[in-house]
């Protein structure tokens, strides 16, 4: 597919009016992409989110601003129609927002605030500061991203760790890193306390319909890739600057020692006490090369085929990933999938509107994205004919079900050599990122087409713990004659599957 | 001599652990030998010993006596000599005799061979070389500035001499021996500087690279040398004082010459060693290479493995194309990786940092020096000419350490061999034809900007930094990259770069190659067109709460109020700051408010300072430790004022300031919600304000 950019004067008559629906990666007959028109003289720098009860939309901007969209779901999106109006300013670096019981929750550098508007003109005259406590040296890289709130109301802040100079001139502040690379929860009783350490750059965090907390991190060091973790209390994830505050009084992380010079991840698993690897790796360029924020699907259906399922915002692919989540042997392991890129801008925000459409917010501020727009909102909206897509790859005992969004076309018959793979590792060392390691290619034994065509057993030797499982499907043709739109599917493989069940 | 040096070294705990850890083994330290061959050969693992030895038998100026064996097409066979014909202007007499007696005691790990036994005649050859050379002294030094030791001490980590030479303890200490430092002891300070700004003047072969050190940095960087050298014994005596006479000059000059060292060391004349009986015989287990080394031999110290590298080089077949050798020569993978070899260890890499917070994003490659991975197939035979002699060639200012030079005769050797080596089997092609009539240049302008590509997000150009993290400027490219490189690079940036954060923003783009190539003309034009767009903008930014109509509340870094800073500007054109994690007033100024263009636009946010005049401090002094203190928040009255809210030790206080009419002051009012009856909180004239639930008020004016 290709896109077409107002990039060259070659090419100078191009459509380039924003409000104007582009063909974008994944097939225009499945999804539209609409780009809102945003106020003039606004740099709507979208970094957080949040649907209000009524339907309106509250928009977050890294400049410190929050406005509120009347009419998110207006078309033509033209910016009068949506109607834009700001709502908070003043705040400091705001990459997060969440709407919780009246209340709007943004998180700036220093704290989480809570913004309300008490004399009803549409404004906020309430900033209350909900939860703080954590270092702030004036390092760069010290973000604050959030909230997310659990099923009874405890809310989460992941923070990045601070790496690198801190402000010299910030005083006693400067040499005040506590808590940098944790996430922190605040409880009902207003108290914020550390929750999970090891944390990198953890600049999406959401939760699924049970309330467990889920986060996006960034390869780097202590990150061979991209990871998706599962937040657990007390859990450490690998990065190592966290450790400092381990042994802290309030600590639920037992530091695990001395961390290895070099050792792989499914090394780590055993030999690193506490550590805790991700759900579910983003394969590095090949799932993109910088996830951001997530959102589950809970529309209902309204979005298409991928209910319940994860969607991820990809920086540099300015583009949405997707990911299949199971338990297995009690923990969350699962397979992503492309799902759209070439989108104007990064992609930092991600949400679903009333309708059921997707909503992303976006900003490629300080490093380089294929969309080349500086910022904006887009929507993504389900068109109700479905992809030919893979909608979950589970894991079995000996090998993997693919389950289809729809039955195959009677007639077609993959066999094993149409299909190919490889699983491999990544190294857990302090270096920046890793390549892939201990590769080894999987041999598919056979392939097996379910009864209702709608799924196909692909049966393969040696499964291996703390291994990416990627595999190539063949070109295969749905029942409506569509092809498969995206053939590969990365399974991050925890644990693997007892061979009596399933 | 262990003894000796740690009683020579009282309160020099730190380099009593370097030198002890030097002291236990007196072999010769070739770096890259070390590094690269040492742990290979010890670990019983194999390592190629043919190769290791080649390399001794390199540094070890083993062809200097014997038949150069290392007849390799470019690569000479030892280093170029010493040259030691001013070498009396900064050693003593009884330096360079105390020298010659025991090389090995005085710098362990010297590749200087002990060439002189105890007796008489030794004694007297030695007496007479140390007067004959302490005779060249006719050079004066230039005057230094004075040195500091602790800006020597940190320039000796920043620059990137830990890369060969020892850290001090503590910290983790190398495993790979490191190159020994002895001149501190010897040379006069400004003999020292000068021999640190310019290395290459007496040493040639570029061993010890120059590292582009100022008088001031070579003087602090000298006095560090000479406040942590080892003192004693070697203080200059009284004979260095006495007149050296003809004579005596005469007879030191004669067995100079009839030693062989001129072998290795050049002196001002033209005279060749007297051929020495092993000229043209290399015997394994014979001669330098004996178990015991006959008396009248240069006895290297050869360890137990640097002598089974170099018997395996000795009775090998003659040494072909063993290509990394000139890499190792010069120690360059001491800094940089190379095909999986090399690059600084762990305890050394720590040392090298970047300077530029925008850097540090970026991993390895935002500190440590790059890689050489076919690093002749990526930089052109000129710019490589920079880097390595004619200077000029540095393009990564945020990285610390820097690119020293090697020479001119080593750097060329250096530059023809990556040029050969790493030549591209199938170089891809570069049309750049059709410039002017195509406006390749402009297209290329208008891909690098930010509605193009994007490249400005993490590119700056013409000294003009990026929108992003602080990568290498454009401004030389076309100049510095071989143009197939850059194509391949730009087309597929992992295959071409393994490890690289450039994205892979050509992937599915039909016109790639062309637009790469317009990019490219772009460059080459750069400085006679317009910069790209991103670089361009340059708004107002600044937050104006006259225009406003309304205070204007705004959190940020701000100077004088720490990270937490909550300012407050009044369109009456008085402001002030409060930081929220101390809960106190900081700063107030008037005039105009802040400017938000760091907030706005900059991606790592910098700290602002207040715009206006007349800056009052408030409140300096911090709480006592102790003191319990929550910030709460603020909530604005219908004019947009803000009340602040925060508790101090469990009472909760209201805190709010408004502007005189005039602007010619502020008045603040503080009151207890609730948690108590009276407490003292600080003023923001001075001392403390005591406050209940009355409202208590103070008037701050200009």
């Amino acid at each position: 597919m290709v896109t077409l950019k107002c990039t060259s004067v070659l090419i100078p008559v191009l459509l380039c009016a924003g409000v104007v629906p582009r063909e974008v990666s994944a097939d225009p007959g499945h999804y539209r992409v609409v780009t809102l028109e945003t106020p003039g003289g606004v740099d709507m720098e979208a970094s957080g989110l949040a649907l209000l009860p009524d339907g309106r939309l509250a928009v977050g901007l890294r400049k410190g601003e929050v406005w509120i969209l009347d009419h998110p779901t207006a078309e033509p999106p033209l910016a009068e129609r949506v109607g834009y109006h700001l709502f908070a300013s003043g705040l400091h670096e705001l990459l997060g927002l969440a709407w919780r019981d009246g209340a709007l929750y943004a998180t700036q550098r220093a704290e989480v605030t809570r913004l309300r508007d008490t004399d009803g003109d549409g404004s906020a005259d309430e900033y209350l500061s909900v939860a703080s406590g954590w270092g702030v040296s004036g390092a760069y890289h010290e973000y604050a991203y959030g909230p997310a709130f659990d099923a009874s109301g405890n809310m989460y802040t992941s923070l990045n760790s601070s790496m690198g100079a801190k402000w010299k001139g910030a005083g006693v502040e400067s040499v005040e890193t506590k808590w940098r690379g944790w996430c922190m929860e605040t409880g009902a009783d207003g108290v914020t306390r550390p929750f999970a350490a090891g944390f990198r750059s953890p600049c999406g965090i959401g939760n699924n319909r049970e309330g467990e907390v889920f986060v996006t991190d960034q390869q780097g060091t202590w990150f061979g890739t991209n990871p998706i973790l599962h937040v657990r209390k007390g859990a450490f994830f690998g990065h190592a600057e966290s450790l400092a505050f381990a042994r802290e009084p309030g600590s639920p992380v037992v530091h695990p020692g001395k961390l290895p010079e070099t050792m792989t991840v499914a090394e780590a698993r055993s030999a690193v006490p506490g550590y805790t690897s991700p759900a579910v790796w983003l394969p590095y360029v090949k799932m993109g090369q910088s996830p951001t924020g997530l959102r589950f699907d809970e529309t209902g259906g309204k979005f298409g085929p991928f209910g319940g399922q994860m969607f991820v915002g990809e920086f540099v692919y300015s583009g949405v990933n997707r990911v299949f989540l199971e338990k297995v042997g009690g923990e969350y392991q699962g397979a992503c999938f492309p799902f759209i890129k070439e989108l104007q801008s990064a992609v930092l925000s991600v949400n679903f509107l009333a309708d059921g459409s997707m909503v992303v917010g976006q900003s490629n501020r300080g490093w380089n994205s294929f969309g080349n727009k500086s910022f904006g909102l887009q929507r993504i909206v389900w068109t109700g004919r479905a992809p030919f897509e893979v909608r979950q790859m589970q894991l079995l005992a000996d090998g993997f079900r693919f389950l289809f969004t729809e039955p195959l076309a009677s007639g077609v018959a993959p066999g094993p050599s149409d299909f190919g793979g490889q699983s491999y590792t990544y190294l857990y060392h302090s270096k920046y990122g890793s390549p892939e390691v201990g590769a080894e290619q999987l041999t598919v034994e056979s392939v097996e087409v379910a009864a209702d065509r709608t799924s196909v057993t692909v049966r393969c030797g040696r499964l291996r713990e703390g291994h990416v499982h990627e595999l190539f499907l063949p070109e295969l043709i749905s029942e409506s004659g569509q092809k498969l739109l995206h053939r590969d599917a990365y399974y991050t493989l925890n644990r693997r599957v007892p061979s009596a069940s399933r | 001599m262990l003894r000796l040096l740690l009683k020579t070294l009282p309160g020099l705990a730190a380099f009593a652990v370097v030198f002890f850890e030097a002291s236990l083994r007196a072999s010769p330290v070739v770096f890259a030998y070390e590094q690269l061959h040492a742990p290979k050969l010890s670990a019983g693992s194999g390592g190629d010993r043919a190769a290791a030895g080649a390399l001794l038998f390199s540094e070890l100026r083993c062809s200097a006596c014997h038949a150069d064996k290392l007849s390799l097409r470019g690569v000479p066979g030892a280093p170029a000599a010493v040259d030691l014909s001013d070498v009396g202007s900064r050693l003593s007499k009884s330096a360079i005799a105390e020298w010659l007696r025991a090389p090995s005691s005085v710098k362990p790990g010297t590749t200087m061979p002990s060439c002189f036994g105890p007796g008489e005649g030794d004694a007297r050859s030695i007496s007479q070389i140390a007067a004959y050379l302490a005779s060249l002294n006719q050079r004066t030094y230039p005057a230094f500035p004075a040195g500091d030791a602790a800006r020597g001490r940190e320039l000796y980590y920043r620059v990137g001499c830990v890369a060969c030479h020892a850290p001090e303890a503590p910290g983790a200490l190398p495993s790979v021996r490191s190159v020994p430092l002895a001149l501190g002891r010897f040379y006069a300070a400004g003999a020292l500087a000068a021999f640190l700004q310019n290395p290459l003047e007496t040493r040639p072969h570029g061993r010890m690279p120059a590292f582009g050190l100022s008088p001031s940095e070579a003087a602090d960087l000298a006095e560090y040398f000479k406040q942590t050298a080892p003192k004693g014994g070697l203080a200059p005596s009284a004979a260095d004082g006495s007149k050296i006479s003809p004579e005596e000059v005469a007879a030191g000059r004669a067995a100079f010459v009839q030693k062989g060292c001129v072998s290795c060391h050049s002196h001002g004349g033209n005279d060749a060693a007297p051929p020495g009986p092993a000229r043209d015989r290399l015997r394994p287990d014979a001669g330098c290479l004996s178990d015991k080394i006959p008396a009248g031999l240069p006895d290297y110290e050869l360890d137990a493995l640097q002598k089974v590298a170099l018997r395996a080089f000795v009775a090998g077949p003659p040494a072909g194309a063993h290509e990394p050798l000139l890499l190792e020569q010069l120690n360059c993978l001491a800094c940089h990786a190379r095909d999986g070899r090399g690059g600084p260890e762990p305890s050394r890499a720590v040392y090298f940092k970047a300077n530029d917070p925008g850097a540090e994003s970026l991993g390895e490659l935002g500190h440590l020096p790059p890689r050489l991975d076919a690093v002749g197939a990526k930089l052109t035979a000129g710019w490589l000419e920079k880097l390595f002699w004619k200077g000029g060639g540095s393009v990564r200012p945020y990285l610390d350490a820097r690119m020293p030079q090697f020479g001119e005769a080593a750097g060329r050797l250096l530059t023809d061999w990556l040029l050969a080596a790493d030549r591209n089997a199938a170089p891809a092609q570069m049309d750049v034809s059709g410039v002017q009539g195509h406006q390749r240049g402009p297209v290329g302008r208008q891909l690098v900007g930010t509605a193009g590509l994007g490249c400005v997000s993490c590119h700056g150009i013409l000294g003009r930094k990026s929108l992003g993290p602080t990568v290498l400027q454009l401004t030389h490219a076309t100049e510095r990259l071989q143009p197939e490189y850059f194509k391949r690079l730009l087309l597929n940036p992992q295959a071409t770069q393994p490890g690289t954060l450039m994205p892979p923003l050509f992937a599915g783009r039909k016109a790639a190659e062309k637009e790469v190539e317009s990019i490219w003309t772009y460059l080459r034009e750069a400085a006679s067109l317009p910069l790209p767009e991103g670089l361009l903008s340059a708004g107002d930014y600044e937050l104006k709460p006259s225009t406003a109509g309304r205070p204007v509340v705004f959190r940020s870094f701000v100077e004088g109020a720490g990270t937490h800073a909550v300012a407050v500007g009044f369109p009456e054109g008085v402001h002030l700051c409060f930081d929220a994690r101390a809960c106190r007033w900081k700063v107030a100024w008037k005039g105009r408010f802040l400017d938000a263009m760091n907030n706005w636009k900059e991606r790592a946010m910098p700290p602002i300072a207040p715009l206006g005049i007349e800056l009052r401090a408030l409140t300096p002094a911090e709480d006592a430790p102790e003191t319990r203190l929550r910030f709460l928040g603020y909530r604005l009255d219908p004019r947009g004022i803000p009340s602040f809210l925060y508790e101090v030790n469990g009472v909760e206080v209201e805190d709010r300031v408004e502007p005189f009419a005039d602007g010619g002051g502020l008045t603040r009012s503080v009151r207890i919600v609730k948690g108590g009856s009276e407490m003292r909180l600080p003023s923001i004239l001075s001392g403390e304000l005591v406050v209940g639930r009355e409202k208590r008020e103070e008037a701050l004016s200009w």
